[in-house]
């Protein structure tokens, strides 16, 4: 079975694209996603993302991104870089 | 899978026409997103793609992704398709229709295109109602839902397209709904490789017009309740629903016990063919029979000595 890494992901969510639907938190198991005051998706706990992509593959307007540390736009790939 | 999912949607999309128009939480963004992937995972190029739309909410999609595109006429994308099939046969050509657009106006295209076996992927949203014209009945609207034509309720028995594939002589059957993203683009890639008229029915959902007035006004609830309502074609999803959504809190590991017998047993279950209704193998498309048909009359025509006559 794959082995399960936690907070090592990053969450970006383009706000243009975004329409405040409310899938992406809704789909969340680990409760990563929250909603704020203008119903945008916000990510108070990132540190329980598993990487399932639930909330990327539920987006019907393709605004959230999941980025894995391996990916060249990851912020700590970056800082290795 | 390292290469990421939005990635491979912004190469296939015009990023000009985006955000699209469609409500917050429309599920046809999935189903976007859904044949991009099923034609990236192909390895099909942008250019060997058309996609052919009729008029309705589904009519947009074929202006928002980059493949060679038709919006046609109400009801005549099938028709246009098969046009466009023959003139350029080498082209893989998928049809997005919606269900008043394929069952009520386009509904002798689509019996047409099916009688004939076509080499079209049709691709036919479900949502049981008339959504950009401000949510009349359509012919799926269920029986004792409200629409805003049915304000005391439907009477009338919603149409089967499962039943009108099989009698239309369509190959290939699939059903799927918005909710269950992997199996949806796993379907289309299944229906792109098939030789004849494919056709995929997804269920959608429209919570703006027909949810508001049916008691789920919530994207979200919609969606979950379609676990719900495709239970009947599969056991293993009517297991799945029984399940709260989430199942721990915060921190805490999220798996079932995988060596259970409950868990076991569904993984048996698994490796079924689940969404495929039906599936006539060995069927010929129409396009490949046309053709060898036409060498056939050539090459008689050449042994009676009269060539291009």
């Amino acid at each position: 079975m794959t082995e399960i890494r936690h907070g090592v992901f990053d969450i970006r969510i383009d706000k243009n694209y975004c329409k405040a639907c409310g899938l992406c938190v809704a789909w969340c198991p680990q409760d990563v996603l929250a909603e704020d005051e203008e119903l945008y998706p916000i990510t108070p706990g990132l540190q329980n993302c598993i990487n399932c992509k639930l909330c990327e593959l539920h987006c019907p307007d393709f605004a959230i991104e999941i980025l894995p540390p391996e990916h060249p736009e990851h912020s700590k790939y970056k800082e290795a870089n | 899978m390292t290469l990421q999912t939005s990635h491979i949607l912004r190469d296939y999309m015009r990023p000009e026409t985006l955000p699209t128009t469609w409500c917050a939480g429309c599920g046809l963004g999935i189903i976007m997103r859904s044949i991009v992937e099923a034609i990236h995972y192909q390895g099909l190029k942008k250019d060997d793609v058309a996609m052919v739309s009729g008029i309705g909410c589904t009519g947009r999609m074929s202006g928002y992704t980059d493949f060679n595109s038709i919006h046609t006429t109400h009801g005549r994308a099938p028709a246009f398709a098969t046009g466009l099939k023959l003139a350029r046969p080498d082209m893989q050509v998928i049809t997005i229709m919606g269900d008043g657009d394929a069952m009520s106006i386009g509904g002798n295209h689509l019996i047409s295109a099916m009688r004939r076996n076509m080499d079209i992927t049709a691709i036919v949203v479900n949502n049981s109602i008339y959504g950009l014209t401000g949510g009349q009945s359509s012919p799926t609207t269920p029986m004792d839902s409200r629409t805003t034509t049915a304000r005391h309720r439907t009477f009338e028995r919603p149409m089967n397209l499962e039943v009108l594939a099989r009698a239309g002589g369509a190959p290939f059957f699939a059903r799927a709904t918005v909710n269950h993203t992997a199996s949806l683009t796993k379907l289309i890639e299944r229906a792109l490789n098939i030789s004849g008229f494919a056709l995929v029915e997804i269920i959608s959902n429209c919570h703006v017009l027909y949810g508001k007035m049916n008691e789920q006004p919530v994207a979200s609830g919609m969606i979950a309740n379609m676990d719900k309502e495709t239970m009947r074609s599969n056991p293993l999803l009517k297991k799945r629903a029984s399940y709260p959504v989430r199942e721990t809190a915060t921190g805490k590991t999220y798996l079932r016990d995988s060596n259970s017998d409950a868990a076991q047993s569904s993984v048996a279950a698994d490796t079924k063919d689940r969404g495929v209704i039906f599936e006539n193998k060995g069927s010929v498309g129409f396009s490949r029979r046309y053709f060898s048909m036409l060498e056939n009359i050539r090459a008689q025509k050449e042994h009676a000595g009269r060539p291009d006559d």
